[in-house]
């Protein structure tokens, strides 16, 4: 311990300077790691517990993927005039749009040193906040992603202006390419966040969103906005992966709208905003639905899709892994070497990701389809598991850090304003004990792991379609998914250093 | 079946789990000097709602602030001085030299 702790202090000397290193972007952990106890406790639940979806529903009749229950909320009159309101959508917009270029100002003009704006907005309120939102309320980023937004009114103005032709070049974008484009800037994002050591300097904030937003107005004028939404604009895919856990969904009756559209499937048009935006309004049902269904859906998989999970699964838990005493002692935290590990991890769980499909492909008996597809099938059912560890992780880091923007839309820039009377709010600390902590941290883990294996065998018998061999093909599924828990509660156990 | 899961995950946890810490919230006392920026020990454990006293000795004069809580104490080289507080709030609380905010060590506090 002693020589853990020596070597944490040397490795934080060379990186640190004034302020200390923190995780995540920005801010200390206020959790303490789970007892070793409760650590074996979760680790023998997860292998029970993987056992029981299969032994429950694997001898039942299943309905197809596509068919599940589900509840048209614009099928009540007043909620239908609420939620289809002009001004409550164009409200959104519009506070979406003021709140990014609240960011660009305070980053660029606001205090450096002191309480801004941008930091706690983009990596607690914005990364976190709206990340839980997504996977447990709802996918909102196609209605309020600022860059959707500024385009759609540049093109308008445009348009006014007299070129027929808006700003899209529709250049035809190489279908090979998938989501290619939005897992490299995703990775890039996760380097920004856990590496770069001024990720919590507002100006570094400003320039990084300048960076991105010249990126992504390019990339949408030159492949066409909704192509490059879909393909290579990092947070609409990754948004787009957490909405697919959450309870609603928006859905297109008729599927005529969808000819053309490349990224909805023949069962059934749900989660695509392009032919929801298309359709008429009496075609359009915002559903509610069961948590993670849309999971399970029988939809076409973009190449690069699995590797997008793969690698939203290792930057949370490269995070993690970052504050661990095993990690400072073998990797000695340099700038270069943590960029190492945030490429190695996802090529590392990739591989093993990789491996684990063969195994079950090869003990169902093979499939049609071959192996791409079966990496490309079992991508979604790990989804659950990223978001419970992600839940489990960071929530009262957001419980926590998250009231500074309480004190922050106050005084935005530091500058000593109090536009809303709250500039002086401070935040309460301790507000869940910390035996609270440990539980909600462990079930959330569980519960994950459970939604994940009971998804991978329905995907399982979608892909093979014989129970019996959709069962054998789960066993290697079980042992992923469990080594995975495993490691995940490991981490929440292990002694913080810095 | 679903019985039998619950009867030996609950059986298993409470065979696991540890009897809470015994009796009542205790007195504890450390000591800590601060050296060259540094505090040692650079970790404080204790239960919930032990009264702690923390006897700190520093090289340079300062001020030690512990982050949550909020206490803080001056401390002038040469001589100990003494900060006391009830640990009621439970988790992972930094400890810093309030002139440079720097980070010196941790207040860990286990719940009960």
């Amino acid at each position: 311990m002693r020589r853990v702790v020596a070597v944490a202090l040397s490795a934080s000397l060379i990186l640190s300077d004034a302020r200390p290193v923190f995780a995540h972007g920005f801010g200390p952990t206020y959790d303490i790691p789970i007892p070793l106890w409760l650590y074996l406790y979760g680790a023998a639940a997860a292998v029970v517990l993987a056992f029981v979806p299969l032994a429950l529903f694997s001898s039942k009749e299943r309905d197809p993927a596509h068919q599940y229950p589900r509840f048209d909320l614009l099928g009540i009159p007043w909620l239908r005039r609420l939620l289809t309101s002009h001004l409550l959508l164009g409200g959104l917009r519009l506070l979406s749009v003021g709140l990014f270029l609240l960011v660009l100002v305070s980053g660029l003009v606001g205090i450096q040193s002191g309480f801004n704006f941008a930091p706690t907005f983009v990596w607690v309120t914005w990364l976190v906040g709206f990340s839980f939102f997504t996977a447990l309320v709802g996918n909102l980023w196609p209605l309020v992603n600022p860059w959707r937004v500024l385009f759609d009114w540049a093109e308008g103005l445009v348009r006014r202006l007299g070129l027929r032709n808006g700003l899209e070049l529709e250049e035809p974008y190489p279908e090979a390419l998938g989501v290619w484009p939005a897992v490299g800037l995703y990775l890039a994002f996760v380097w920004v966040e856990n590496v770069f050591e001024g990720s919590y300097v507002p100006r570094n904030i400003a320039f990084f969103v300048l960076a991105y937003s010249l990126i992504t107005l390019y990339g949408m004028a030159f492949f066409g906005k909704e192509t490059w939404l879909r393909h290579g604009e990092a947070f609409s895919v990754y948004f787009g992966l957490l909405g697919r856990f959450a309870p609603t969904e928006v859905r297109v009756k008729d599927q005529e709208v969808c000819l053309g559209c490349d990224g909805c499937e023949p069962e059934a048009c749900v989660n695509c905003y392009e032919c929801f935006r298309r359709a008429a309004p009496d075609e359009r049902e915002l559903n509610l639905r069961l948590p993670a269904v849309g999971l399970g859906l029988p939809e076409k998989v973009l190449p690069g899709v699995a590797a997008l999970v793969i690698v939203v699964l290792a930057g949370v838990t490269f995070d993690g892994l970052l504050q661990t005493p095993l990690w400072l002692e073998i990797v000695r935290l340099t700038p270069v070497t943590q960029t190492f590990g945030v490429i190695l991890l996802p090529l590392l769980f990739f591989g093993i990701y990789l491996g684990f499909v063969e195994l079950s492909r090869a003990l169902g008996g093979g499939g049609d389809g071959g192996f791409r597809r079966f990496a490309a099938g079992y991508a979604f059912s790990l989804v659950p598991i990223a978001i419970a560890y992600q839940m489990a992780h960071y929530y009262t880091y957001l419980l926590i850090q998250g009231q500074m923007i309480i004190s922050l839309v106050s005084d935005p820039l530091g500058w000593g304003w109090n536009l809303f009377g709250t500039a002086g709010f401070e935040p309460r600390y301790g507000i869940i004990g910390a035996g609270f902590v440990w539980y909600s941290q462990v079930a959330l883990i569980i519960v994950g792991h459970v939604i994940a294996v009971y998804l991978a065998h329905s995907i399982s018998l979608r892909l093979l379609r014989d129970p019996g061999r959709a069962l054998r093909s789960q066993l290697p599924m079980l042992v992923l998914m469990v080594l995975y828990t495993i490691t995940s509660l490991w981490i929440l156990a292990q002694p913080i250093v810095k | 079946m679903v019985l039998v899961v619950v009867l030996v995950l609950g059986g298993l946890f409470f065979v696991l789990r540890p009897d809470t810490p015994e009796g009542a919230p205790r007195d504890r006392a450390f000591d800590v000097s601060i050296e060259g920026g540094e505090m040692s020990p650079d970790e404080v454990s204790v239960n919930e709602d032990d009264n702690v006293t923390l006897r700190i000795s520093s090289d340079k004069p300062t001020e030690l602030h512990i982050h949550g809580y909020d206490v803080e104490r001056e401390v002038e080289p040469g001589k100990a001085a003494e900060l006391r507080f009830e640990a009621d709030l439970t988790g992972r609380f930094e400890i810093e030299d309030h002139d440079s905010e720097k980070e010196l060590g941790a207040l860990q506090v286990r719940p009960r």
